[in-house]
């Protein structure tokens, strides 16, 4: 006779999101500095989502999906948090454009073409984030469309516009 | 540069977390345990509708155990005896106890009283659960006869009596003076099922109908002979007729009286059960408990779903919101 196996829900530790912290560092930092595009502003939100993940742990349901997309929900929020304030800060100083363009050299990864900083530097932070889940991250198209709050089929339609857009953009720099 | 080797290019040169980074994310010290209670809404909602069902059908059937080991109450069919009505009392025993609402109406078996000073539209409706045919056929001659020694008269009769069921179906006109009795003794032919009065006032109209008589009385006194004379000659005609046929109206009332054998000895069978009385009762409570959930869902659904709607939109509102954030960043 088959032994029945007992399913049980165990709440996750401080231990597991010690090793879940050490496993997914990595891949919260690069999802944020590809969606701001300052490696220091990164590094500032990257802290700021482990310790909101840390607080919330406890409600962490590993059934509804990974640590790391769930980690990667996080740092969009943490990240949205921080492009909301800087908008609000930048609009009092009366200053109107957000950013971007001033981004400094190797924002994105240190052995990057300058040709191809300089295309990720240009494109949105909607268009970057999505090749960083599905690139950089290499999350499958569902988990991709979790993080984002979208469709799977949404999803693909941005990450093909987004490349489209990132050759267009290191053609247009390598021609210049 | 194709897009593959874009691909190639930016997987092979991803960003790295800075030890310094990975040191402040690990050196984060764990919150202390929340103190008070955090609902989870996810385990909250599907807990508290699981209590909800398991008290009604705890309520269910403790209402139908304790109801159910009570036994039939023979309490109604006692305190139910209706003036007059002598025969009801006799056949209404048993079948009494398996239909209460018959008890009900044969308390009111009189029905209502017609007014003395007031000119009405009488009309009453009696439905009698008899014992057998051979009861039903001596009811409808006893009804037929009944009616005419009060000084009414038979308007039509339906009788029929297929196999072991039957109906009789008699419409009556009875003087209103004497319809009380009428129904009093129609009722206690068997078992009182149904029974509905229905009370109209007519002396307004006749009144209004004698004002225009005397109106139009004046102007043919008073008038010259010619086409207006007659015209008004044929409307004094009209009307008398009508005042005649409403006045007439009110001094008989109509009883429709309806009387039929019951179904084979089905309720005179043996009473239910403990068992069954216990299901019975709480099958009832659950039923009751389904209804008010029901309509607390009519009016609550309403609020609920704008509620909803309301979330729904601001979500997608603020997802919108956050898009064209990222796209000007």
């Amino acid at each position: 006779m088959p032994r029945l196996r007992r399913i049980s829900v165990v709440k996750p530790s401080a231990q597991d999101f010690a090793e879940a912290a050490e496993r997914h560092l990595d891949d919260v930092h690069a999802f944020l500095v590809y969606l701001t595009g300052d490696r220091s502003v990164a590094e500032d939100l990257t802290a700021e989502t482990f310790a909101r993940a840390l607080e919330r742990w406890r409600k962490f349901d590993p059934r509804r999906g990974s640590a790391r997309t769930w980690l990667c929900q996080l740092a969009r929020s943490t990240a949205l948090d921080h492009f909301r304030s800087e908008e609000r800060r930048r609009r009092r100083e009366g200053r109107y454009a957000l950013g971007g363009t001033d981004a400094p050299d190797a924002a994105f990864g240190e052995g990057l073409s300058p040709e191809l900083e300089a295309a990720l530097s240009r494109l949105s932070a909607a268009e970057r984030e999505v090749l960083a889940l599905r690139i950089i991250l290499d999350l499958d198209g569902d988990s991709a469309a979790r993080v984002l709050g979208i469709s799977t089929s949404a999803c693909s339609t941005r990450l093909s516009r987004a490349l489209q857009k990132l050759e267009q953009e290191v053609t247009a720099g390598v021609a210049a | 540069m194709s897009q593959l080797e874009l691909v190639q290019e930016l997987r092979a040169n991803r960003p790295v977390a800075p030890t310094e980074l990975r040191e402040r994310v690990l050196a984060l010290a764990p919150p202390p345990p929340p103190r008070r209670f955090e609902p989870n809404l996810r385990r909250l909602v599907p807990a508290v509708a699981f209590a909800g069902l398991a008290a009604a059908v705890g309520v269910a059937t403790v209402v139908g155990v304790v109801h159910g080991s009570r036994g039939p109450s023979v309490t109604s069919a006692k305190t139910s005896a209706p003036h007059g009505a002598v025969q009801t009392r006799k056949t209404a025993k048993s079948p009494v106890r398996a239909n209460p609402t018959a008890s009900l109406y044969a308390d009111k078996a009189l029905g209502v009283a017609p007014s003395t000073t007031r000119l009405q539209q009488y009309d009453a409706f009696l439905r009698v659960r008899v014992k057998d045919q051979s009861e039903l056929s001596r009811r409808t001659q006893q009804a037929l006869r009944f009616t005419r020694s009060l000084g009414g008269y038979v308007v039509s009769a339906k009788y029929s009596a297929p196999g072991t069921s039957g109906t009789s179906r008699l419409a009556l006109r009875v003087p209103i003076q004497r319809v009380q009795a009428a129904i009093a003794v129609f009722s206690a032919y068997g078992v009182l099922v149904s029974q509905r009065i229905t009370l109209k006032d007519l002396q307004q109209k006749v009144d209004a109908l004698g004002i225009r008589i005397r109106r139009v009385r004046a102007r043919i006194a008073g008038g010259e002979p010619g086409a207006q004379l007659e015209r008004d000659k044929a409307l004094l005609r009209r009307l008398t007729r009508g005042r005649q046929a409403t006045t007439q109206r009110a001094q008989l009332a109509s009883v429709a009286l309806t009387m039929a054998v019951a179904a084979k000895h089905k309720r005179a069978a043996a009473p239910p059960g403990r068992f069954h009385r216990t299901l019975d009762d709480a099958g009832s409570v659950l039923v009751r408990e389904f209804e008010l959930l029901l309509y607390a869902l009519l009016v609550a659904g309403p609020l609920l779903l704008l509620g909803g709607a309301a979330i729904l939109a601001s979500r997608s509102f603020r997802r919108r919101a956050d898009q064209k954030l990222l796209e000007r960043a």
